[in-house]
């Protein structure tokens, strides 16, 4: 049983019903562009196309396993229309309420005027939506966590510390939206949509695009189409068609998938189910993996990480990979499954060459499983970008050293993103620090170890030599790090 | 106090913005009639155009015309000021970037379709990219300009406290939020609107006017806001503005054109990068006795507002320094790149890098805190207070705001904090700096220091006012609202600022220079002064005729709380409506224009001497940054800032224009880095690998305030202008980093340092001093 050509979702509280085959849409049109074909809907901006100014923020709404709503914010011009199936749309034409001729603004519209937090204009639509995540999300939030939530918008106007402001001070006097108060109603609209959990299949103009609810219809589509590709967050493949103009003729969007949206902790291991999204792997790995949960922090902004699944990132294979030299490190095993078998592929072996993995094409990823860390193993991850935040490394690396009973290295991992074609292991340096006293004069020479072993690129972002001390000094830093007692 | 009195309101469009309500190009409702322009532009630097064959595209379904340069009816021509800039390649291109075809479609896919069927056969022709081989070609787009006063050659060659160097200065894109934009309509004959997000509406509608071949009476260009110019949008709205105008006259339909985030990067001019050689001597104590700077800017391909950049640049190579003897050289080279442009600061940022560098120099050479020797060296408040162009500085603020901006920043106190956390630590220093800003306002080209108003009081009391000025986030309507209400006395409520459109306000000067408030404020005053006089005349008939023995002067009759009043006998008082209607009755003329040109500015380029600003603006800042030295990342500890606005019309907005011109500064002094490849490609083309400031790079501690009681004579409302001078105070950033590097070889070696001060400049001056120590 399959459904054809149609996506159901409540677009603020109207529930919507596109049929692919009697529109204009295609299944790659992307959330941006649809509602901007309204003309009630200008105020989701295009900034960027690619997710890096966040003017297109809007905020999705899901059910999650208590039957409440969990809102967050991603970026509209990276989602492709059949990925809010299912979901509550809500966009900043959705905040305030209109009472006769009255206009009856949210809290954070109200917060963002008093704060002059707006001057142009053209971003304010999508700062607006983050601080509505937020709001939803958080009462009375740090400045930390409001700075990590605005830091996917760019204003070029304000120099944001009124939109800083604006954020603390709505989300410290919260009262209960019409959100809240509609709660009940937007939950049984919802679960009427997902009563049915059938593939749905949308074909048209030479594109095939399939939205599947289980891993063995996923894969199932795929042997049919094996050409297709799979999309958990879309946030690297929607490039491809914002960017290059590409016509995708085959997808297969995984983003549904309910059962590999996990993290867990099983004997020897954390199992991490390869549709978490980042940010919910960020959150949950905080106290479990501290060196995961660190550079998940610096991945992307919130709206990319909320859409962006680990699996989605190793699948990529991508030279920097900011999740991949921490997955090196930790040692962990890629659970790939076809239709016929399951195999454990080793994080080493993985990675191919530039953009090439060991999976093959009938596979596709589910679970990736890191042996939990012994207590004498120190893990410690680490970024080198140009700006700190929504800047994809210069260089990153992460660590895990291990010493023997007599304080030598025992073991020692070396793991670099950015260096080569795809991350890497310093293995000359790892080789001399074995067996090695962990002090500065073997650092000293691993670090030379380190600056012979690669030959990286120089680029938009930086120069080989740049990368080459970055790299090399990575290493004294985390010496430091270990002699400051911050582990 | 009445609302209309009151300083401190929010922008007036403040709850259109928050609820996605504000218009902007792209979001104009458009019919089904409306195609999608594109410009095809070139992928090499220099090449002729050896054939090219258009002929497949315009087979494809949904394409409406593909034009070439010999579809333009009119110039084919949109260079602003000098005549250099084709509006399409004719048989050579000489930019990456530069519009060679125009395709008009019915959706932007189309577009795209058909731009892949279009094939170009090129030969490659030698490019310079780099303005290096500019230089060493001698490459220059203009003859060489100089301000010299003294003796600054003699000086420095007697002098025995000498330094010299070279400053590599970036660029810096404008990043304005929202892309290059612009809608054409055609009506009958040769009328056309261009609905355009543009600085400079007349000139758009002078250059739609010349590429159609039609005159400026049939074009109205129209500029409801802009999301974001910088300066961007000074010249190089034009571009997309002709392009659819051209498109939209040859389909007779309407056509859009607003440019993808990449396109826009690519092919839109920058702020001008500069190499600056530089020379100064000084006096034991650091006084500075000579300067000699030779500015050496990229203007890109063609000339644009280059010229008047460098000038700019040439005119605040003094910062606020009395420098006796001093040379300015200024040389503006012609590259293989897309023309650079006016940018927030318009040439002074980059003029001041230099002396900054120099001042920062001196106090490393003789071991003092840089703080010291720019104190002894600003302009004086009787003495030494010419510039060396020649202009007499008055009502100086520099030694007042210094001795302020200490106190506030417990320079002093944290200065040795700093030294001390920097012996402690190895891998993490701090740096401290404190930076002045003195900026001169007025263009320094001065026919354009003129504006104009017009002014319409409806017969039911609200008022329409038209002037020159456009929105692009800077408040200036908010501004004019404030000064429309102060002058006729009512509810800002009543009032209204319509878009800025030529037809109703002709011949204007772009809102540039940060002078949109300071001219165009003062021309609204003008028509209100006009409008306040006829309305006066018909009070005064109608009050003196209650009671002839009571005789009411014009002179007192004041407006005021929506009233106006004899305020010799204050019980003799007329609500403004009623007023109004009095007038309208009374067959008297409620609409006004009103006009201002900035008294005595002038200057005289063949001798670099004159007085070109009508004032100065002055602003300090202190920074203290920490740098990680094994990765060259920085974090912005703490900034203070005291800025002079004059005596503020809008606080709320004069603030915010300070944090975001700092803000907009640090980016440009840290991580907005543009590379090109050995091609000329631009390699930094998105926001994937240009990086502008995000919300987690402003300071963690960020105080700002306003210059107390420094009201400002001969200027609208005693106010002073704000949009640029704030931007270089973010030198007190690039200073501080780099008196962080230069902790780490104790403040004896002069770090190598450029700007912007990327983690790769910050690491790599680490390792040069790491490694000459150990030498």
């Amino acid at each position: 049983m399959k459904i054809f050509n149609k996506i159901s979702f409540i677009l603020g509280d109207e529930p919507i019903e596109i049929d692919f085959s009697k529109s204009e849409l295609k299944p790659t049109t992307t959330v941006l562009n649809f509602l901007r074909s309204y003309p009630n809907f200008k105020g989701v901006k295009e900034g960027c196309g690619e997710g890096d100014c966040g003017a297109c923020t809007i905020v999705l709404a899901e059910l999650n396993e208590n039957n409440k709503l969990h809102y967050y914010a991603v970026d509209s011009c990276l989602v492709f229309l059949p990925m809010i199936h299912g979901k509550q749309v809500l966009t900043v034409e959705h905040l305030a309420q209109k009472n006769g001729k009255e206009t009856i603004l949210h809290p954070v519209q109200k917060a963002i005027i008093e704060n002059d937090a707006t001057q142009c204009g053209y971003c304010t639509p999508g700062f607006a939506m983050s601080m509505f995540a937020l709001y939803k999300n958080k009462f009375n939030p740090t400045k930390e966590i409001v700075i990590d939530s605005l830091a996917g918008n760019l204003c070029r106007c304000t120099g944001y510390k009124p939109l800083i402001n604006a954020a603390i001070e709505a989300c410290s006097n919260k009262t209960s939206d019409q959100f809240q108060i509609a709660e009940n109603k937007t939950v049984l609209q919802l679960q009427k949509i997902s009563e049915v959990q059938l593939p749905i299949i949308i074909e048209k103009n030479q594109q095939f695009f399939a939205k599947v609810f289980s891993l063995s219809d996923a894969l199932k589509l795929k042997k049919l189409n094996p050409e297709a590709i799979f999309i958990g967050g879309a946030t690297d493949t929607a490039l491809r068609v914002t960017k290059k103009h590409e016509v995708i003729p085959s997808i297969i969007d995984i983003s549904s998938i309910q059962n590999i949206k996990y993290f867990r902790e099983e004997e020897n291991y954390f199992v991490i189910g390869s549709g978490i999204s980042l940010e919910d792997l960020k959150n949950k790995t905080e106290n479990y993996l501290p060196a995961v949960h660190h550079i998940l922090k610096v991945f992307g902004s919130k709206q990319i990480r909320n859409l962006a699944t680990l699996g989605g990132n190793l699948g990529s294979a991508s030279p920097i990979g900011d999740t991949l030299p921490m997955l090196i490190a930790h040692e962990a095993v890629i659970i790939v499954k076809s239709l016929q078998a399951t195999r454990r592929i080793p994080i080493n072996s993985f990675i191919k060459s530039y953009r090439k993995t060991a999976i093959q094409n009938s596979e596709i990823i589910t679970e990736i499983s890191v042996p939990i860390p012994d207590k004498e193993s120190i893990i410690k991850s680490y970024k080198v970008s140009k700006r700190k935040d929504l800047d994809i490394s210069t260089v990153s690396a992460c660590f895990n050293l291990k010493f023997s009973k007599n304080k030598t290295v025992e073991k020692i991992i070396l793991a670099f993103g950015g260096m080569a074609a795809t991350p890497v292991k310093a293995n000359s340096a790892e080789a001399y620090l074995i067996g090695k006293k962990w002090e500065l004069e073997n650092i000293k020479i691993a670090m030379e170890l380190i600056s012979k072993e690669f030959e990286p690129i120089s680029d938009a972002r930086a120069s080989k030599e740049f990368r080459i001390i970055s790299s090399k000094n990575l290493l004294l830093k985390f010496f430091n790090d270990l002699k400051m007692g911050e582990i | 106090m009445s609302k209309s009195q009151s300083q401190n309101i929010a922008h007036e469009n403040a709850i259109n913005h928050v609820t996605g309500n504000s218009v902007f190009i792209n979001d104009i409702l458009s019919n089904t009639q409306t195609l999608i322009g594109r410009v095809v532009y070139s992928k090499y630097a220099h090449a002729k155009i050896l054939s090219y064959d258009i002929s497949e595209a315009k087979k494809l379904k949904g394409v409406s015309a593909i034009l070439t340069y010999k579809d333009i009816p009119g110039k084919n021509n949109f260079g602003p000021i000098v005549h250099d800039e084709l509006c399409l390649a004719e048989d050579e291109v000489i930019f990456i970037g530069q519009a060679i075809f125009l395709i008009a479609a019915e959706t932007e896919e189309i577009c795209i379709e058909a731009e892949k069927l279009i094939t170009i056969e090129y030969e490659k022709l030698d490019a310079i990219v780099d303005l290096e081989t500019a230089i060493k070609k001698n490459n220059l787009i203009a003859p060489e300009r100089k301000i010299e006063v003294g003796q600054a050659e003699v000086t420095f060659s007697k002098s025995k406290n000498k330094i010299e160097g070279r400053l590599y200065v970036g660029g810096q894109e404008h990043w304005y939020l929202e892309t290059q934009s612009s809608l054409a309509i055609t009506g009958e004959n040769n009328e056309i609107i261009v609905h355009s997000s543009s600085q400079n509406p007349t000139e758009t509608q002078i250059l739609v006017a010349e590429v159609l071949g039609i005159q400026s009476k049939d074009v109205v260009v129209e500029v409801k806001r802009m999301g974001g110019a910088f300066g961007g949008k000074e010249t190089q709205a034009n571009h997309v503005a002709c392009w659819s105008a051209l498109l939209a006259n040859h389909t007779k339909r309407p056509v859009k054109i607003h440019l993808f985030r990449d396109d826009d990067q690519k092919i839109t001019g920058k702020r001008h990068r500069f190499i600056i050689d530089y020379k100064a001597s000084y006096e034991n104590n650091g006084k500075i006795d000579s300067v000699i700077v030779e500015l050496n800017s990229d203007a890109g391909s063609a000339t644009d507002l280059s010229m008047s950049i460098l000038e700019r640049s040439m005119l605040h190579a003094d910062n606020s320094y009395f420098v006796p003897n001093m040379k300015i050289i200024g040389k503006a080279f012609k590259t293989n790149l897309p023309s650079n442009t006016a940018f927030r600061g318009f040439g002074g940022p980059q003029g001041m890098a230099a002396i900054e560098t120099i001042i920062d120099r001196i106090a490393r050479a003789l071991k003092k805190d840089a703080a010291e020797i720019r104190f002894i060296n600003y302009y004086g408040i009787n003495k030494n207070n010419t510039t060396p162009y020649g202009q007499l500085i008055e009502y100086n603020q520099l030694q007042k705001i210094h001795e302020q901006i200490l106190i506030k920043s417990e320079y002093l106190k944290r200065r040795k904090e700093v030294d001390s956390f920097n012996s402690e630590n190895e891998f993490f220093k701090k740096g401290l700096a404190i930076t002045p800003v003195k900026f001169g306002i007025s263009f320094t080209t001065a026919f354009l220091n003129q504006a104009g108003a017009l002014v319409h009081i409806y017969k039911d009391g609200s008022v329409q006012v038209n002037h020159g000025g456009t929105e692009m986030g800077q408040g200036l309507h908010t501004k004019i609202k404030q000064i429309a209400a102060a002058e006729l006395g009512i509810n800002i409520e009543k009032i209204s600022i319509a878009s800025t459109n030529t037809s109703k306000v002709p011949n204007t000067s772009p809102t540039a220079a940060s002078s949109g408030t300071d001219i165009n404020g003062m021309a609204v005053k003008n028509a209100m002064k006009k409008l306040k006089l006829r309305i006066a005349e018909i009070v005064l008939a109608d009050f003196n005729s209650q009671n002839a023995k009571v005789i009411s002067k014009i002179e007192d009759i004041i407006f005021e709380n929506d009233q106006i009043l004899d305020s010799k006998n204050p019980e003799r008082k007329i609500s403004f409506e009623d007023a109004v209607m009095k007038s309208y009755f009374g067959q008297v003329s409620l609409s006004a224009t009103g006009f201002y040109k900035t008294p005595e500015i002038f200057f005289d380029r063949a001798t670099g001497k004159g007085k070109p600003f009508h004032y100065f603006a002055y602003g300090m800042s202190v920074s203290e940054v920490i740098i990680d030295i094994l990765t060259g990342y920085q974090k912005i500890i703490r900034t203070d800032i005291i800025h002079d606005a004059g005596k503020s019309i809008n606080e709320r907005i004069d603030l915010g224009q300070i944090e975001g011109g700092f803000v907009q500064g640090l980016g440009w002094c840290t991580t907005e880095e543009l590379k090109y490849d050995k091609e000329g490609n631009l390699l930094n083309h998105s926001p994937d690998t240009y990086k502008i400031p995000s919300a987690n790079d402003i300071p963690e501690i960020f105080n700002v305030e306003l210059l107390k009681d420094a009201p400002n004579p001969n200027t609208i409302r005693q106010s002073k202008a704000i949009g640029e001078p704030p931007l270089m105070l973010a030198f007190s950033v690039w200073l501080a980093i780099k008196d962080a590097i230069s902790a780490v070889g104790n403040h004896k070696i002069e770090p190598d340092f450029s700007l912007p001060a990327t983690n790769e400049v910050i690491l790599l001056s680490i390792e040069n001093i790491l490694s000459d120590m150990k030498k």
